[in-house]
């Protein structure tokens, strides 16, 4: 019969059994490497996970010292402080299981005593930081990758700023006014220059529409002269005063042709304006000044040839006859300069009228027969199909102008010659030609044929007399009818002068 | 004989006109600037007035504007001679009652002969 103590010793074995099973199991079942490793760093026991990490069966590794699986350096002093201190809680080692690479590991270690507190081992736990590493190093080349495009981003930010800046500091600084309008017609910037031309400050307008850009008194005449629609000028004259003239173009923006606005700018010509301004009246008023001494001079002379101051003779009047022309050719060319001056001052702004350009032609050519029939030049007047055709025009600028290539048909023009005078109806207008077969424009001088007071040599030799003002009236009538001026000429075969006019609608 | 108005400022032109005019057996009256011009339209009687628009003391417009309030005096034929002949004017000078126009540098004494005796000729029809 077992005793009292005999029973309860016996429980208490049961108990302890039951424990250590529990412990073994869990030792066991531990997805964690544990080992339990001797004072002197032999390693005593080992579980599943461990064995699994290593790579050693538990045979081969048990009774091995730590330095297997571990480099002395690292593990010698873990194991000095482990005794020492009782514990070490998760130093980094680098870990070498059987035939493999060297893995990253936390290494947790905790010292076991007996009941009299003598150090019998220590359990050592590792945790493999591969994961960890691995997904370290990940993060880090995604924060360096990161941090690469953040730098080129600030690149590119940079340069756009320095762009921006650049653009920014040319508007601000161009002398001429800016503005510009977004595709809704809503001002979206105007440059200090616009300020100050339309004395209006930008933060009252920008973002304005035009229609409310109308309202304001600065900006109503822009806003008129613009137009609703905006369309696509070049270099208008806009006077903003009587003395303050600007010059407008207006440029539609577009990137691959999506429509993005419309630039205005503005020039000032003002200074431009006076000076011609002033030497237009200068001109005007020493061709008035001249007219007068010349008319007296022409009606003297022409008096006394007329006998009307008593008998002359033949050589009296031959010379008296000289004098006359060469007064005739003063007064043509003050008239030319006269004319000339009006039309640059505005003066000569056209009056136009409905008129029958048939009757015009026929009107020149009536005058003009005698002289050409004089100097040996057959005149022709090749008429259009219809009897009449209306165009709304200023006859009195127009004849001067089919008058004036007439007359330079004349001039150039050699005896036995030929000039026509042709009128054709076209698609919404009237062309007009002058053609002769005169000593022709040399090419190289062809481009200068409009300009002010321009004559080719050959035009000075062939006739002497000539203000060189004619056919730069010519071209400022016909454009200001709305019409084209152009030529066509060849040395020693002859010029065809033309101009078109659009009929009335 | 019909009487001959010449209002002209320009010594030499007036000199000339007068003898043109004398030697085409006129009577010639004349004057210097548009005060004693518009006086002898007045007393002068004169049968046509040959007139100048620019001049001292009273322009030819004005002159004719003055004409024009008569109803005995605008009756007086008047033929501008002026060494300006700019459309605007023109017209102005038509409407303040004109009969005929002429530009000194453009036209010569014989034809100046030639309108006096077209106007007083419609005149007289």
């Amino acid at each position: 019969m077992a005793t009292k103590e005999e029973n309860q010793l016996s429980l208490l074995l049961d108990d302890l059994t039951a424990l250590e099973e529990y412990i073994h199991d869990l030792f066991n079942f531990s997805p964690l490497p544990i080992c339990f490793i001797s004072p002197v760093g032999v390693i005593l026991e080992v579980n599943p996970a461990l064995e699994k990490a290593s790579g050693f069966k538990m045979d081969e590794i048990v009774g091995e010292p730590l330095e297997r699986v571990f480099k002395k350096e690292e593990i010698g002093p873990l194991a000095r402080e482990t005794i020492k201190e009782g514990s070490v809680d998760g130093k980094e080692l680098r870990f070498f299981p059987k035939g493999g690479e060297e893995v990253a590991v936390q290494v947790f270690t905790r010292t076991r005593k007996d009941e009299k507190g003598e150090v019998v081992g220590y359990f050592l736990s590792l945790f493999d930081l591969t994961g960890i590493k691995k997904t370290e190093a990940e993060l880090k080349r995604v924060q360096t990758a990161l941090l690469n495009i953040l730098e080129d981003t600030e690149e590119a930010r940079r340069k756009a700023e320095e762009e921006k800046d650049k653009t920014q500091a040319i508007i601000t600084n161009f002398t001429d006014a800016l503005f510009f309008f977004d595709k809704d017609h809503r001002l979206a910037l105007m440059n200090p220059q616009a300020e100050i031309f339309f004395k209006i400050k930008k933060e009252k307008v920008i973002g304005e529409s035009i229609n409310r850009l109308y309202e304001l008194p600065e900006l109503r005449a822009l806003i008129e002269f613009l137009g609703e629609g905006m369309k696509e000028v070049s270099r208008k004259e806009f006077p903003l005063t009587e003395d303050f003239i600007l010059e407008v173009s207006v440029i539609s923006m577009k990137r691959d042709s999506v429509d993005l606005g419309d630039l205005v700018v503005l020039h000032d010509v003002s200074r431009e304006k006076t000076i011609e301004r002033l030497k237009t009246e200068f001109v005007s008023l020493s061709a008035h000044q001249l007219r007068t001494p010349l008319s007296a001079i022409k009606w003297s002379l022409m008096m006394i040839l007329d006998g009307d101051l008593g008998a002359i003779n033949k050589g009296q009047k031959d010379i008296l006859e000289k004098t006359y022309l060469s007064n005739e050719r003063m007064i043509a060319l003050i008239n030319d300069l006269l004319n000339l001056a009006r039309i640059e001052e505005g003066k000569y702004a056209l009056s136009l009228a409905p008129a029958d350009i048939v009757k015009i032609c026929q009107s020149i050519i009536d005058l003009s027969e005698e002289p050409f029939k004089n100097k040996g030049i057959k005149l022709r007047f090749n008429k259009p199909a219809k009897k009449t055709i209306q165009v709304l025009v200023d006859e009195e600028k127009l004849k001067l102008v089919i008058q004036n290539l007439l007359d330079n048909a004349f001039k150039y023009t050699f005896k036995n010659g030929r000039v026509s005078l042709s009128l054709k109806e076209i698609d919404k207008g009237v062309r007009i030609e002058v053609k002769d077969t005169g000593i022709g424009i040399v090419e190289k001088e062809q481009k200068r044929v409009f300009s002010k007071f321009f004559r080719t040599n050959e035009a000075v030799l062939v006739e002497p007399a000539g203000s060189g003002l004619g056919l730069y009236m010519a071209k400022n009538i016909i454009e200001g009818h709305g019409g084209k001026i152009g030529f066509i000429s060849k040395v020693d075969q002859g010029t065809t002068f033309y101009f078109v006019l659009p009929t009335k609608s | 004989m019909k009487k001959i108005l010449i209002i002209e400022d320009e010594e030499i032109m007036l000199d000339l006109i007068r003898r043109k005019m004398t030697n085409e057996g006129y009577e010639v009256i004349v004057a210097r600037d548009g005060e004693e011009g518009l006086r002898l339209i007045k007393e002068g009687q004169p049968d046509l007035i040959l007139l100048d628009l620019i001049m001292p003391k009273k322009d030819g417009f004005s002159v004719m504007a003055e004409v024009q309030k008569n109803e005995a005096l605008k009756k007086i034929p008047i033929i501008i001679v002026s060494n300006s002949g700019q459309p605007v004017e023109l017209s102005q000078a038509r409407k303040l009652g004109a009969r005929d126009w002429l530009v000194k540098t453009e036209f010569d004494p014989r034809e100046l002969v030639e309108k006096v005796k077209n106007v007083l000729a419609e005149l007289g029809e």
